[in-house]
C-alpha cells in the first residue's frame, strides 16, 4: 500500500532523515517542504495521502498552515498529522480543540513511524 | 387686896348700911371674892353670886340672865328663897322682852333700875363714867306693860343691874320679889359691887376659856405639826381626822391638787361628777375626779366671800350650785370651811372641814305667837315651853377660823416640805439608783471593756491575718495588673503588630461575618480593590467583588468556594480565579478562605488573596521559556534520533552515501545540542553569580585580537569580510568572558550578513567618560526591527527563527553578552535599521592610575607572545 506523504519542516535535517526514513522502510513517496507556503501549494497539486506538519515555522507557523489547508476544498479532506518538539501540556492542548488526525512528538521513533502514520490513517478512516 | 381697894373705893354707902347689913354685906362681899377667887368655873361662881345676893337682899328669886347675840337671854344662874316664885333656870326669853333700847341703856348708862309693881314706880340709876352716885335714884312711872310683865311673872318687886363684861352688855343680874321691896341705895351699890365682882369673874371666865381654847388649839396645832412632821412619812390622814374632831366636825376632807389626790375624814359630800360632767361634757375632761377639780367648785367659791377662805355657816343660805348642795346636804352637811392651802403664792390645795346639821333645844318662858298682832302688849303667860329647833347649822368662830387658817399653814407648810421631801427622796432614790445603775454599768463597762479589749486583739489578729492576706491580695492583684499590663502591653503591640502587618501585608487580607458581609479589609486588598477601605466594611463580598471562575464566568452565590467556608467550615486554596475592581475590571487571584471558629460555631472567614497577574505572566513566560527550551532541544535531537535510527536499523547498508549523510546529520546536531546546553547552562550560572569572573589586568587590543582570531575561519567561510581596529587600554577584566562576549557578537554579525558583507570590531575611549572603553560590532545585516531592539537581549528572542535555525543559534548569546558585561560593571545596547545592519555597543571600565603599574609588564607578556 504505497502512500504519499507530505512532509512541510523549515527543518532541513530533519525533513532529510524523515523522508529517508518513510522511503527506506515503508517504500513510499515521500515529498517535502521547507516552508509553510511551500507546503499549501504542495499539497494542493500533489494531493498527498497526509501532511507531516512541523508546528514551530518562522514564516506561517503549523496551525496557521492547517488552517489554510482546512480552508482549501483542494486539500481539507487530507489528513494532518503535526509533528511538534514542543511538548507541554499546554501547547498540546491547543491542538486537541482542531480536527488534526494526530500529533506525534519530537523526536520520534524512525522505525516505528511509519507504522504510526499507517496507525492513525486507519483510526482516522474509521 | 381687891376686896379692899373696891371696898375702899366704894365704902362711903357701906356707911349708909345698917350695923346688919354692913356686916352681912362685907360677909357676902368677902364670900363671893373669895368665891370668885377660888373657883375658875363662871357657873359656880354665878351660882354662888345669886345665892349670896338672895341672901343678902332676902327677896325671893335672884338670877342672872345671859344675853345672847340675838338679844334673846337665858337664865343661866338662879337662886330661889323658898319656892316663893317659880325657878326660871334653864329657861330663854326673847329679845322682844328687853327691847334693844333697855339693852343699849344697859350698856351705856349702865342703867340700874328698880320696880315697884305696887306703886307702879320704878327707880333708875345711872352710873356716869363708872362714877357712883348713891342717891341719884330717880323714881318714875313705870310702863304699864313693864309692870304687867312682871305682873304676870308673880313679882311685886324687882331689881335689874347690868354685868357688863369686857365693855359688852353680858347680861343682868336680876332680883325678884314676889312681895313689894323697896331697895334702898346702898344696897344697889352693894348689889353693884357684887356685879363687878362677877363681870370680873365673867372676864377672867371668858380669859380662861379663851385660854383654854387656845390651849386647846396649840394642843391640836401641836398635834397636828407633829403628825404632819412625823418621820419617815407626814400622816396627813390622821392630821386630817385630828383637824375634824379639833373642830367638831362631822367630816373633812384635804385636797391637793399636784397628785391631785383627796384625803377624807368622816362624812363626805355625795357629788356624783359623772353626773356633773354630763351637764357640760363638752367642756370638761374625763381626768377630773374630784368636786375641788370641778369648774363649780371653782364657780362657787368665786361667788362666795372670801377672807383667808371661805367661811360658809349655813350652807343652806349659800350660793353654792344646786348640784354642789345637794351633795353637802345629802352628806348632812350644813357647815363649811374651806380654806386654801398655799405656800407663799403656790396654791397645793384645799382643806375642807365640814360641819352637820344639829338641833337645838331651847326651853322658853312664854309662847309667843309671832304671827300675832297683839305682839305688842306684854305677854299674859310666861308658862314653859319647850322649842326644838332641828337641823341648825352651826357657825364657825372666830377661833375656828384661826385654828384652821393656822392649821392650813402648817399644812402647807408641811406639805410643801414633804413634796420637797419626796422630791429630795426621789431624788436620792434616783441618785441611788443612778448610783446603783453607775456602778452596774462601771461594772458592766469593765466587763465590756474587758470583752472589748478581747476583740480588739482577736480584730487586731484577724487584722494583721486580713492585712496580711490584703497585701498578699495586693502584691497578687498587682502582680495581675503587671501581667496584665504586660499582656495588655503584648496584645497592644500585637494588635499593633497586627494592624503593622495585616496594612503591610502586600497580599490582600478581608473578614466576612457569617453571613458573608465585609467586617475588615486591609489596605493592601483594598488598593488592589481600587477603593478605599471604608467602603467596603459592611458590603456583602458577593458583590463588592463579583467573584468570578477563571473564564471570567461570575460565581453564583451557592458556588462561591469563599461561601462554602462560611457554610461548611472548609478551608479553600484557589488560583487562577476572578476578582473584580472598582473600574470593572477583573484580576487573577490566589486566595486561601479560611472559617472563623468561635466555641464550635463558624462566626465568619478570613480571606488571603493576591494578585497573581505578574505571577501568571512569569508563569507564562516560563512556560514560553520551557516550551522554546524543549523545542530547541528536541529539534536537533530529532534529526540525531532519526539518522541514528536509520543507520542503527541496518537499511542503509547498501547505501553508503545515505549512511555518510546521516552521519554528518548526526554529528552537526549533537555539535548544536553541546551548544545549546552549554548556552544553557552558560547564562543560569553566570545569571546567578555562580560563574566567578577571574579579572585580572587585560590589554584591551589583545583581547580584541584573539576575539578577531577566533571569527575568521566562521568569517571567511560565510563570505564576510572582518576587520579589526583595536586601541591600547589597561583593563580590569576576565578576559576569557570578554573574548566570548567579543565572539558572540561577531558570530551573530557573521550570522546575519550576507556573503560580501563587512563586519568590523573597533573600540575608543568616550571623550566624555574617560574611565570606560566603548566596543562596537557592526555588521551590515538585515537589521533589527525598532520594537525588537529591547528584546534581542532575552532569552530565545531571535529576530528571525527561521534564520535562527538556519544559522545553528542556540537564541542565548546576547543573553549571554548582556550577563557578562553586566557583570563587569558595563552597558550592552544595539543600534539598527532595517536593511542596513546593526551595531552592537558595550562598555568596559578603564582600570584607574593606580593600577597602570602592571602595564608594562603586561605589554612585555604580550609582546613576548
Amino acid at each position: 500500500m504505497n502512500k504519499r506523504i507530505l512532509i512541510i519542516d523549515d527543518e532541513a535535517d530533519i525533513r532529510e532523515a524523515t523522508q529517508l526514513c518513510l522511503e527506506v522502510a515503508k517504500g513510499w513517496e515521500v515529498i517535502t517542504a521547507a516552508s509553510s507556503a511551500e507546503g499549501l501549494e504542495k499539497a494542493a497539486i500533489a494531493q498527498p495521502d497526509v501532511v507531516l506538519l512541523d508546528v514551530m515555522m518562522p514564516d506561517m507557523d503549523g496551525l496557521e498552515t492547517f488552517e489554510h489547508l482546512q480552508a482549501n476544498p483542494v486539500t481539507r479532506q487530507i489528513p494532518v498529522i503535526l509533528l511538534t518538539a514542543k511538548a507541554q501540556a499546554t501547547d498540546r492542548r491547543q491542538f486537541t480543540q482542531l480536527a488534526i488526525a494526530a500529533v506525534i512528538t519530537k523526536p520520534y521513533d524512525p522505525l516505528t513511524l511509519g507504522d504510526q502514520i499507517l496507525a492513525i490513517l486507519g483510526k482516522a478512516s474509521h | 387686896m381687891f376686896t379692899q381697894h373696891h371696898l375702899t373705893d366704894h365704902s362711903d354707902f357701906i356707911q349708909l348700911l345698917s350695923k346688919e347689913q354692913q356686916v352681912e354685906f362685907l360677909l357676902l362681899f368677902n364670900r363671893v371674892v373669895d368665891r370668885i377667887r377660888r373657883s375658875l368655873e363662871l357657873s359656880e361662881i354665878l351660882n354662888i353670886a345669886v345665892s349670896e345676893v338672895r341672901t343678902f337682899l332676902h327677896t325671893d328669886r335672884v338670877k342672872i340672865y345671859r344675853f345672847e347675840a340675838d338679844g334673846s337671854g337665858e337664865v343661866v344662874a338662879e337662886a330661889i328663897h323658898d319656892q316663893r316664885l317659880p325657878s326660871l333656870l334653864g329657861h330663854c326669853f326673847p329679845a322682844e322682852d328687853i327691847p334693844l333700847e333697855a339693852r343699849e341703856l344697859f350698856l351705856s348708862a349702865r342703867q340700874r333700875s328698880i320696880v315697884d309693881v305696887l306703886t307702879q314706880q320704878i327707880g333708875v340709876s345711872s352710873l356716869e363714867d363708872g362714877e357712883v352716885r348713891y342717891c341719884d335714884i330717880r323714881f318714875r312711872p313705870v310702863d304699864p306693860c313693864h309692870i304687867e310683865y312682871l305682873t304676870a311673872m308673880g313679882v311685886r318687886s324687882s331689881l335689874v343691874v347690868p354685868i357688863i363684861a369686857q365693855e359688852q352688855l353680858w347680861g343682868l343680874l336680876v332680883s325678884h320679889h314676889s312681895e313689894p321691896w323697896q331697895f334702898t341705895e346702898p344696897e344697889l351699890q352693894a348689889i353693884q359691887l357684887i356685879a363687878d365682882q362677877i363681870s370680873i369673874a365673867i372676864a377672867q371666865s371668858q380669859i380662861l376659856n379663851e385660854t383654854r381654847l387656845r390651849a386647846a388649839q396649840e394642843a391640836t396645832i401641836n398635834q397636828v405639826l407633829s403628825l404632819l412632821h412625823s418621820l419617815p412619812e407626814m400622816k396627813l390622814q390622821q392630821a386630817l381626822e385630828l383637824v375634824v374632831h379639833a373642830l367638831n366636825g362631822s367630816g373633812g376632807r384635804l385636797y391637793l391638787a399636784e397628785t391631785p389626790t383627796v384625803l377624807i375624814a368622816g362624812h363626805q359630800p355625795m357629788v356624783d361628777l359623772a353626773e356633773m360632767n354630763g351637764f357640760s361634757k363638752r367642756r370638761l375632761k374625763s381626768s377630773i375626779l374630784f368636786m375641788e377639780q370641778h369648774p363649780y367648785w371653782q364657780t362657787w367659791l368665786d361667788t362666795e366671800e372670801s377672807a383667808g377662805g371661805w367661811i360658809i355657816s349655813d350652807l343652806a343660805q349659800s350660793e353654792a350650785p344646786a348640784q354642789l348642795l345637794e351633795a353637802f346636804l345629802a352628806a348632812q352637811i350644813r357647815s363649811a370651811l374651806i380654806i386654801p392651802i398655799q405656800y407663799h403664792r403656790q396654791f397645793l390645795g384645799y382643806l375642807s372641814i365640814f360641819r352637820a346639821a344639829i338641833d337645838i333645844e331651847r326651853i322658853w318662858a312664854g309662847r309667843i305667837d309671832r304671827e300675832d298682832p297683839r305682839q305688842q302688849i306684854p305677854r299674859q303667860s310666861f308658862e314653859t315651853w319647850r322649842e326644838l329647833r332641828k337641823n341648825q347649822a352651826q357657825p364657825w368662830t372666830e377661833l375656828d377660823i384661826n385654828l384652821v387658817q393656822t392649821l392650813s399653814h402648817h399644812f402647807a407648810v408641811a406639805i410643801h416640805q414633804q413634796g420637797l421631801y419626796q422630791r429630795v427622796n426621789s431624788l436620792n432614790a434616783s441618785l441611788k439608783r443612778d448610783i446603783q445603775k453607775r456602778k452596774q454599768a462601771e461594772i458592766k463597762l469593765s466587763a465590756l471593756n474587758t470583752e472589748l479589749e478581747q476583740r480588739v486583739i482577736e480584730r487586731t489578729t484577724q487584722l494583721q491575718k486580713t492585712n496580711l492576706e490584703l497585701v498578699r491580695q495586693i502584691e497578687q492583684r498587682e502582680r495581675e495588673i503587671q501581667e496584665r499590663q504586660r499582656a495588655e502591653t503584648s496584645l497592644a503591640r500585637l494588635s499593633h503588630q497586627n494592624q503593622l502587618i495585616l496594612d503591610s501585608a502586600e497580599d490582600g487580607i478581608y473578614g466576612l461575618d457569617s453571613q458573608g458581609k465585609i467586617t475588615f479589609v486591609n489596605p493592601a486588598a483594598a488598593r488592589m480593590l481600587g477603593d478605599e477601605v471604608d467602603r467596603f466594611i459592611g458590603q456583602w463580598m458577593h458583590v463588592a467583588f463579583c467573584h468570578a471562575q477563571p473564564n471570567e464566568v461570575p460565581y453564583l452565590l451557592s458556588e462561591s468556594p469563599i461561601y462554602a467556608t462560611l457554610r461548611t467550615g472548609t478551608i479553600q486554596h484557589r488560583a487562577g480565579e476572578l476578582f473584580q475592581c472598582k473600574d470593572g475590571t477583573h484580576f487573577p487571584v490566589e486566595y486561601v478562605s479560611s472559617p472563623i471558629h468561635e466555641r464550635d460555631r463558624i462566626i465568619g472567614a478570613v480571606v488571603v488573596f493576591r494578585d497573581i497577574t505578574e505571577r501568571q505572566q512569569i508563569e507564562q513566560m516560563k512556560d514560553e521559556f520551557v516550551s522554546i527550551v524543549s523545542h530547541e532541544l528536541r529539534t536537533p535531537l530529532t534529526s540525531i534520533r532519526s539518522t541514528l535510527g536509520l543507520l542503527s536499523s541496518g537499511w542503509l547498508e547498501s547505501c553508503p552515501e545515505k549512511s555518510q549523510r546521516m552521519l554528518e546529520i548526526a554529528f552537526s546536531n549533537t555539535n548544536r545540542l553541546v551548544r545549546l546546553i552549554s548556552d544553557i547552562l552558560d547564562i543560569e550560572r553566570i545569571k546567578f553569580g555562580k560563574v566567578m569572573m577571574e579579572k585580572q589586568r587585560c590589554n584591551a587590543t589583545e583581547l580584541m585580537i584573539q576575539s578577531t582570531d577566533a571569527m575568521r575561519a566562521m568569517a571567511e567561510k560565510a563570505g564576510v569580510s572582518l576587520s579589526m581596529h583595536p586601541i591600547s587600554a589597561e583593563l580590569w577584566v576576565d578576559p576569557d568572558r570578554i573574548i566570548q562576549t567579543i565572539t558572540n557578537l561577531l558570530n551573530n554579525a557573521i550570522k546575519f550578513s550576507t556573503s560580501g558583507a563587512k563586519v568590523a570590531l573597533t573600540a575608543e575611549i568616550h571623550a566624555a567618560n574617560s574611565s570606560e572603553i566603548l566596543f562596537c560590532v557592526r555588521d551590515e545585516g538585515i537589521g533589527i526591527p525598532e520594537d525588537k531592539i529591547e528584546l534581542i537581549f532575552d532569552r530565545f528572542q531571535q529576530v528571525d527563527a527561521s534564520n535562527s535555525r538556519a544559522q545553528g543559534g542556540t537564541g542565548l548569546g546576547l543573553t549571554i553578552c548582556r550577563e557578562i558585561v553586566q557583570q563587569h560593571g558595563g552597558k550592552i545596547w544595539a543600534e539598527s535599521q532595517i536593511g542596513q545592519g546593526s551595531r552592537f555597543y558595550f562598555t568596559l571600565p578603564l582600570v584607574s592610575n593606580s593600577s597602570h603599574s602592571s602595564e608594562d609588564h603586561y605589554e612585555q607578556a604580550n609582546s613576548n607572545h
